[in-house]
């Protein structure tokens, strides 16, 4: 059965019970090497179909999810569910179904996901020759189909290529880098890889020095900087803003929230990011649009429920229940790659982070902790490798520090990054810092 | 329609035939119910249906995976031959090939009981129990602006078949039922948040067992105190007691974590990161006496409750740290071989798309024999946190920080004002030497744990008594 076909007979159903419908028809076709100790753990493929459904009756709203391809005895009960509901303060009327089809395909990528052999990628990389190498290679084919009650009947296909590897120099210095694209890119990844293989040789050759907590100048590589500034984004949403989950509110639209360097995009229209996409889950049209521009927070990402609630328009991020940023793009600054270090002067190179939680999510107190190389700069050199330390802040006081923005981008997305960002280095002064 | 463990074993006997030398296959499906209410009102309500067959291989030393959530026999079969293929093609760049432990597998089919099984209520209840629920909570009690008050409600029923080509056959049915709140609110100029999740396995009877109104109730006086009295807490080295909660957290990542074979091994190394078993080996000190942490997969009504593991091992209960001392790791069957030991049945995948790995069950502290009056009475200048919001742990599970929500002062023994965001970050044989009176209020709580590529979460239930550490820092 083609998507379309299970997107019809799904609608079929639903019509005769509901004025008011959407069903979202996917397909991913995929597979991912898994490296650790430099060779491959495991290789892991994935033919997966989801059905999405929405219905709408008299305020009420419900939604199914279903990772399956026979839905129709579900379906068929939905009416009687959701008469035992009450109307949703989050309903609005499905919307103009303004998007477009769209393809943005390579044919080498859905060649290799289809013929479930990883040869050619093996020998594009060279893994072969992979040292003390940890990671993740993934390539994905992905299709979906959207059909709703105000006659939207859209299609859009797209692929992806993207990882990340953590290399090592030695038990105690490594480095982590991260690739994405919709296109077979083993240019990109070859560069990630060697980012990581540089640091773990950088910090493999100072020093191992402990730093004590206090104030410090931070360069933040894209790695580190994506994983914040996807927070940023994701608080930018009308959603995270209702449900508790945001340091922005309503009322910080046309403010100042950051440094005037900072100049952070939502990219549905970039062809080169994984999140592309001409329509969103309502079947909106999708914009590029800027979340903050020279600090300014220009756009609260919206649905069109959460649109309704805000009195405002839907941006054309709808998430059913929560907008969503697609791809993410921070407009460059000018440091050079070569200039970044003497423009930290004093501080730390923080390169790679994860676990980020948030204390205090409305007054944006969080911590991170950063892993793999935390460089020691004095004087715009390095002089030593740190251990692993925490920014522990308030996200407002972070973005409002930002002091530079370097020139070089790079495509990012990993475990600590879902949402595909292409972004440069970031420089931050007097950043929270606490040690062991 | 189910797929019986039996029906599984032509697919694995077909791998075999392809040239695997060990062949898994499993038929996974969650269904579940979720309503979710803001401010008392239902904002959405869905329903989940997710069930597949996976297929795990072996070929050539190589390990390799394949999976499909369509239930055609073409589709499954192409899954079978998928995953040969997978494994046989990075043959030639494994040097040191993968093999599986030696084991008494089960032969079993078991389930979870449910008093009000969720099946048999479906989302109406469900409905009715949560607004229920809402109501029961007098908001007008606290002297807070309630901003957003997300509460969810949701059930899920997780049926699996497994089958193995050295014998294993399992078929199991555990029902889990799961409440999550968040509550934004303000007062005195000041804005914070709470979120919690409670959970365990059984019916809609485990929303009055598992005490949720009381623990609503309790977040909200928390918050109170937050906005309303917490001050600045005293900084430096002092002595602090912890209040469950953290403990189980505790556990959870500093011992827990750490004891994955598969992340001491370096399997993890890219993702969820190392650990420091790599250098302090079983039998090597870590903590006092007073400390011994068990992972148990089989505690009745736990949330991450089973009595088999996706290897067809029986489960039982894991001694991680034994009087101080550490002591075994978790392991599947991959780890075991490797280490020349036999699997204590920790190999959990999340849903028919997911890998076996390595993963905790239900990790707590032993309880002793100490009253939290008791632990705090001892103490002259030191601090009690009851309750966390902002954690982390680095990725070699050595240094943790967590930072107080609802936390007070102690002073010659006594409690005194409510501090706010006091931080405790201390490395972890620190944490565990530091313990000198352990209580006996042992207690569980739900959480969801993320681990592997793709991303997989799994419940786990995270346990403690409270417990008091000497001379620990506070920033």
């Amino acid at each position: 059965m083609t998507l379309w076909e299970l997107a019809e007979a799904s609608a079929r159903i639903l019509r005769k019970h509901f004025e008011e419908y959407e069903v979202i028809v996917g397909n991913e076709e995929e597979i991912m090497l898994k490296l650790a100790n430099g060779e491959p753990s495991v290789t892991q493929s994935w033919n997966r179909y989801t059905i999405t459904v929405y219905v709408a009756k008299n305020g009420k709203i419900f939604q199914t999810s279903l990772s399956s391809t026979s839905p129709g005895e579900v379906l068929e009960k939905l009416d009687t569910i959701l008469a035992t509901l009450t109307p949703s303060p989050l309903y609005a009327p499905l919307p103009e179904p303004t998007g477009q089809n769209y393809e943005n395909t390579d044919d080498k990528i859905v060649e290799i996901v289809r013929s479930g052999d990883l040869s050619k990628v093996s020998e594009d990389l060279e893994l072969d020759q992979a040292g003390n190498w940890a990671g993740t290679i993934r390539l994905a084919r992905e299709e979906r189909v959207l059909v709703n009650s105000n006659k939207a009947s859209l299609h859009g296909e797209k692929t992806l290529f993207n990882g990340y590897m953590r290399v090592f120099a030695d038990d105690e210095s490594s480095g982590q880098w991260s690739w994405t694209s919709t296109m077979y890119r083993p240019d990109i990844a070859k560069k990630a890889i060697g980012a990581a293989a540089r640091l773990a040789e950088e910090c493999s050759g100072l020093p191992k020095r402990k730093i004590e907590s206090g104030n410090y100048n931070v360069l933040l590589s894209p790695m580190v900087a994506g994983n914040l500034l996807e927070i940023v984004a994701r608080s930018a949403s009308g959603g995270a803003m209702l449900f508790g989950f945001s340091f922005f509110n309503k009322e910080d639209l046309e403010a100042t929230v950051a440094s005037e360097k900072l100049t952070l995009y939502d990219k549905p229209h970039d062809r080169e990011l994984p999140g592309y996409s001409q329509f969103d889950d309502e079947g909106v049209a999708t914009r590029d649009k800027p979340i903050i521009e020279k600090g300014v927070l220009k756009n609260i990402l919206h649905n069109s429920k959460t649109a309704k609630l805000f009195g405002t328009k839907t941006t054309g991020n709808a998430g059913l229940l929560m907008p969503e940023p697609f791809n993410l793009d921070v407009a460059p600054g000018g440091l050079k790659d070569d200039e970044m270090l003497e423009a930290l002067g004093d501080g730390l190179y923080i390169t790679n982070n994860w676990y980020t939680r948030f204390q205090n999510y409305p007054e944006g107190l969080f911590s991170t902790v950063a892993r793999d190389a935390v460089i020691i700069v004095e004087g715009g050199k390095p002089v030593g490798c740190a251990g692993r330390v925490r920014i522990a802040d308030s996200m407002k006081r972070l973005l409002s520090n930002i002091e530079g923005v370097g020139a070089t981008l790079w495509q990012i997305q990993w475990w600590e990054v879902s949402t595909p960002t292409r972004l440069p280095h970031i420089l931050v002064s007097n950043a929270r810092i606490t040690s062991e | 329609m189910i797929l019986k463990p039996e029906e599984l074993t032509p697919l694995v006997d077909k791998a075999l035939a392809l040239g695997a030398s060990y062949g898994e296959a499993a038929f996974h499906r969650v269904k579940g119910f979720q309503i979710i209410l803001m401010n008392g009102s239902p904002i959405t309500a869905s329903y989940t249906l997710s069930e597949g067959v996976r297929v795990r291989v072996i070929a050539g030393g190589s390990l390799g995976f394949s999976s499909t959530d369509s239930l055609e026999k073409r589709d499954i079969i192409t899954a079978v031959e998928k995953a040969v293929k997978h494994a046989k093609t990075t043959a030639s760049i494994v040097s040191k090939g993968i093999e599986m432990s030696d084991e008494r597998l089960g032969r079993a089919r078991y389930e979870a009981s449910a008093r009000k099984d969720p099946e048999d209520h479906g989302g109406e209840d469900l409905f009715k129990l949560a607004v229920e629920l809402y109501k029961s909570i007098d908001l007008s009690r606290y002297k807070v602006n309630i901003n957003s008050f997300l509460l969810g409600l949701s059930y899920s029923i997780e049926e699996k078949s497994i089958a193995t080509s050295d014998g294993g056959l399992i078929e199991s049915r555990i029902p889990r039922l799961e409440v999550f709140y968040t509550i934004t609110a303000s007062s005195e100029g000041n804005r914070a948040n709470r979120w919690q999740q409670i959970g365990g396995s059984g019916g809609l009877e485990l929303i009055d067992e598992l005490g949720v109104t009381q623990a609503i109730e309790d977040d909200l006086r928390s918050l109170e105190l937050y906005l309303r009295t917490a001050k600045s807490p005293p900084r430096g080295r002092m002595d602090v007691v912890l209040g469950s909660e953290i403990v189980g957290l505790a556990m959870h990542e500093s011992i827990g974590h750490p004891s994955e074979a598969d992340r001491v091994l370096g399997r993890e190394a890219a993702q969820a990161g190392l650990s420091y078993r790599r250098r302090i080996r079983p039998g090597e000190k870590i903590g006092s006496d007073l400390v011994t942490v068990i992972d148990d997969p089989t505690i009745p009504g736990s949330y991450g409750f089973y009595l088999y593991d996706d290897e067809a091992v029986p489960a039982r209960p894991r001694y991680l740290i034994l009087r101080g001392v550490l002591n075994e790791y978790l392991h599947n069957r991959e780890t075991a071989a490797i280490m020349g030991t036999h699997s204590n049945g920790s190999a959990r995948a999340e849903e028919w798309w997911s890998e076996p790995i390595i993963r905790m069950a239900n990790t707590y502290m032993a309880p002793g024999d100490y009253s939290l009056e008791e632990l705090i009475e001892d103490v002259k200048d030191g601090v009690y946190i009851k309750k966390y919001m902002e954690w982390n742990i680095d990725d070699y599970r050595w240094v943790a920080r967590y930072v107080g929500f609802e936390a007070y002062k102690i002073k010659n023994g006594r409690l005194e004002e409510p501090v706010r965001n006091p931080a405790l970050e201390v490395n972890t044989r620190e944490f565990f030497s530091s313990i000198d009176a352990v209580g006996s209020d042992l207690r569980f709580y739900a959480g969801t744990c993320g681990k592997g590529e793709p991303a997989q979460g799994v419940p786990v239930w995270m346990g403690g008594p409270s417990i008091r550490l000497r001379g620990v820092v506070i920033k």
